[in-house]
């Protein structure tokens, strides 16, 4: 990373990795949704459609391309008739609307009859090293008749009801790096357009969308003939794609310390690079001050119908006016005044509130934290590798780093160790149990590090400062997981959770916006402390519209004129 | 059966937690077995033929397990600087040569590794071919140094034995807590319907 030795330095991870505080980020610049957006519009990538063979039942299938300057990538679609009681976004069902592949290149006839009898299977399908990715979809049985109905009867959907849900399909999984016989993602790591962490998955639903809306066009045609409208592209501009996402997520961010780490120490980084800027010129204020009413507008259309989230957006939006007042007493011509903004929230807002302001600030510097981007990937393979040379006291030093909070906890109590993560049999999908009322201990997955932390800790209290760690592994090889991460805690130190996720009121949803958020997902519902529904793409041009003008704010709406 | 390295991986840690390593060893096996595949060598043989004679003989010393050896091995990789390491009856030995790719990254050097007659030379990244791969060593000397001819070339793709990869995937299963509705509504949240 570069160091522009900005003068406040980054929020320390005692601040930012707690759970609460992770469960509240918001999408910013370096959202991985709007880094594919500006990188193709600079790139001028083009976009064809070469079949579009579907049915009027909606059955069949498409191809999209995205050409980029080297390589093209082609989503392949697979549309289904679905009967409505097979439909379901958790992950044990077997059927969807529509199925989907990212093939790598263009492919041909032969690859489609392939993909034709893998795709829509899914889990229970192969696919090969020319696929990048795997997903699926389901319409939303809100949206999708309706604006269905509404074409074919000549009208345009009402705007009003497009906000409300956001989407008319919504992926239930998008599966890349290596997932039922796709490439591993070090195939793809060293192309500069994949390079970023997950923007093959990005990409795929970049292409999800476009072909949602076509889909759409092509039913209420089929449905209304002549006298169908065309979806006003203005309209069609706030369909995103909805996502509904479970437990597999929270695993991830633990289990990746060093890619997480990177993410949040990216964000952290460029927030005190905007805190350090001395003077704001009246040309970045205004740009603040336009984003920031676009922001609100966003924040406008959230809807929740779960008590924790309808509390924090309660708690949102009284911070929003607050925000308002401030900014209307405060001119910004201050010295430091995105910093002084940024600790007058820190006295003033919800967590909510604090992360959304510290999102914002970054929308006027894109030449200051635009660069950073290239930091959010992790290619530091070595890290894996435990040093026996460290001495004992190294290696308690290192745990005291991350979970000083730990070590006096009674990890016995119930309360704070009364969940156990385990895999199911079921699809092998991770899940939340309850440890003393379900017998789920023996398959528990490592994913407590604070405990375990704890224990490494008590253990490491037999042996002498300048033991060196190599020989206590040798007599202790169940704690080799947790001296690993003690380790890469050295170049990772925003890579460790400080909070325990096994406790009795651990909430996963808080695990699973952290990292939505850096997708740049937008409109959180949770659905229930496990699964969240999410938006994606809401607001971006279409391929054909896809433009440097309009490639990176889209996300933040203005008003329909 | 052409499988990603992804796979291998995942798959090769919950076989090795399945047959009752703790996670950090299983890790180690995992990443040992992934870069044997890319080095196109049969990985997956070699960590089935290990844990089927560790599920028979679970107190199979630390000494001889080739996993417990290796990550020793590679936890000791500034140790080579001062004098060769050597180890004595350690059965698959292939999976040594893994951690000896540790040692060959840390120390930025060739590192040699001969299991009684047989050589392998590892920069950390490739490995030297060899005519036989032996299931047992009684001496295996690992030194610094070694010059690397007749390289693998490199595989982005594993195409194991399939009776190995289900033997794998059979122990892989001893991880997975029996599916119930119960652990269905609570494990994964039921929460509000899913389907509007």
């Amino acid at each position: 990373m570069t160091d522009t030795h900005p003068q406040i330095a980054r929020r320390g991870p005692a601040q930012v990795m707690r759970l609460s505080r992770l469960g509240s980020l918001h999408q910013c610049r370096l959202s991985f949704m709007r880094q594919l957006t500006r990188r193709m519009a600079r790139e001028n990538w083009r976009f064809t459609r070469p079949v579009f063979d579907i049915d009027t039942n909606g059955v069949g299938h498409a191809v999209y391309t995205a050409h980029g300057p080297e390589r093209a990538y082609s989503l392949v679609a697979f549309a289904h008739d679905l009967p409505p009681e097979q439909r379901s976004d958790r992950v044990i069902a077997e059927a969807w609307d529509a199925t989907f592949t990212l093939f790598d290149g263009i492919p041909t006839t032969e690859d489609i009859e392939r993909l034709s009898q893998n795709v829509p299977l899914q889990e229970a399908g192969r696919v090969s090293e020319n696929e990048l990715s795997l997903s699926r979809a389901n319409r939303s049985v809100r949206l999708w008749a309706y604006v269905v109905d509404a074409l074919a009867a000549g009208k345009q959907p009402d705007p009003e009801q497009i906000y409300k849900v956001g989407y008319l399909m919504r992926t239930t999984a998008v599966y890349g790096s290596g997932k039922f016989g796709a490439a591993d993602r070090e195939t793809t790591a060293d192309r500069p357009e994949l390079s970023a962490p997950f923007q093959t998955e990005m990409l795929s639903v970049y292409l999800t969308r476009t072909f949602v809306r076509d889909l759409v066009q092509h039913m209420a045609q089929a449905k209304g003939g002549d006298e169908t409208a065309s979806l006003d592209p203005a309209i069609a501009q706030w369909l995103g794609i909805g996502n509904s996402t479970g437990l597999g997520m929270a695993p991830f961010i633990i289990n990746h310390p060093v890619l997480f780490n990177n993410w949040i120490m990216v964000r952290e980084e460029a927030i005190a690079r905007v805190r350090s800027v001395p003077h704001a010129t009246p040309d970045r204020m205004a740009q603040f001050r336009a984003i920031f009413e676009r922001s609100r507008l966003s924040v406008s259309w959230w809807r929740s119908d779960h008590p924790v989230q309808i509390d924090k957006l309660a708690a949102l939006r009284t911070d929003l006016d607050m925000l308002t007042a401030e900014l209307t007493q405060r001119d910004l011509t201050e010295h430091h005044p995105w910093d002084a903004l940024i600790c007058w929230s820190e006295d003033h807002l919800s967590e909510e509130g604090q992360e959304l302001l510290a999102s914002l600030i970054l929308e006027p510097y894109g030449d200051l934290v635009d660069g950073l981007v290239d930091c959010m990937a992790d290619s530091n393979a070595g890290a894996q590798m435990i040093d026996g040379s460290m001495s004992v006291a190294q290696v308690r030093a290192l745990i005291r780093q991350s979970f000083d909070w730990a070590l006096d906890l009674d990890w016995q109590e119930q309360a704070n160790c009364a969940r156990a993560w385990y895999v199911s049999e079921e699809k092998l999908e991770p899940r939340l149990g309850e440890r003393f009322e379900e017998p789920i201990a023996e398959y528990e997955q490592p994913l407590a590090p604070a405990r375990d932390a704890a224990a490494a800790y008590r253990a490491l209290e037999d042996w002498a400062d300048t033991d060196k760690i190599a020989a206590f592994l040798l007599h202790h090889p169940e704690h080799r997981h947790t001296i690993r991460r003690a380790q890469i805690g050295r170049v990772a130190p925003y890579g460790e959770i400080r909070d325990n996720t096994i406790s009795a009121n651990v909430l996963p949803i808080d695990m699973l916006r952290a990292k939505l958020s850096f997708f740049g997902a937008t409109q959180f519902d949770p659905r229930s402390d496990r699964w969240v529904r999410i938006c994606m793409y809401s607001g971006a041009p279409y391929p054909d519209e896809l433009n440097t003008e309009n490639a990176d704010l889209w996300v933040y709406p203005e008003a329909l004129q | 059966m052409n499988l990603s390295l992804n796979e291998v991986e995942a798959t090769a840690k919950r076989a090795m937690r399945g047959v009752g390593h703790s996670w950090g060893p299983a890790e180690e096996a995992a990443k040992a077995t992934r870069w044997l595949c890319a080095q196109g060598m049969d990985g997956i043989g070699a960590l089935a033929k290990l844990t089927k004679l560790q599920s028979a003989q679970p107190s199979l010393p630390v000494a001889e397990c080739p996993i417990a050896a290796g990550a020793h091995l590679s936890d000791q990789a500034a140790e080579l600087r001062k004098e060769d390491i050597t180890l004595q009856d350690i059965v698959f030995p292939v999976l040594l040569l893994p951690f000896a790719a540790n040692v060959a990254r840390f120390l930025d050097t060739p590192v040699s590794v001969t299991m009684d007659k047989t050589q392998f030379v590892t920069d950390g990244f490739a490995l030297t071919t060899a005519f036989s791969v032996p299931e047992q060593a009684s001496q295996i000397t690992i030194k610094r140094g070694g010059i690397m001819i007749q390289t693998h070339p490199q595989c982005t793709r594993a195409t194991p034995d399939p009776a190995d990869w289900s033997e794998l995937n059979r122990l892989a299963h001893f991880t997975y807590a029996p599916a119930t509705e119960d652990s269905r509504l609570r494990g994964a949240g039921a929460g509000l319907s899913d389907n509007d």
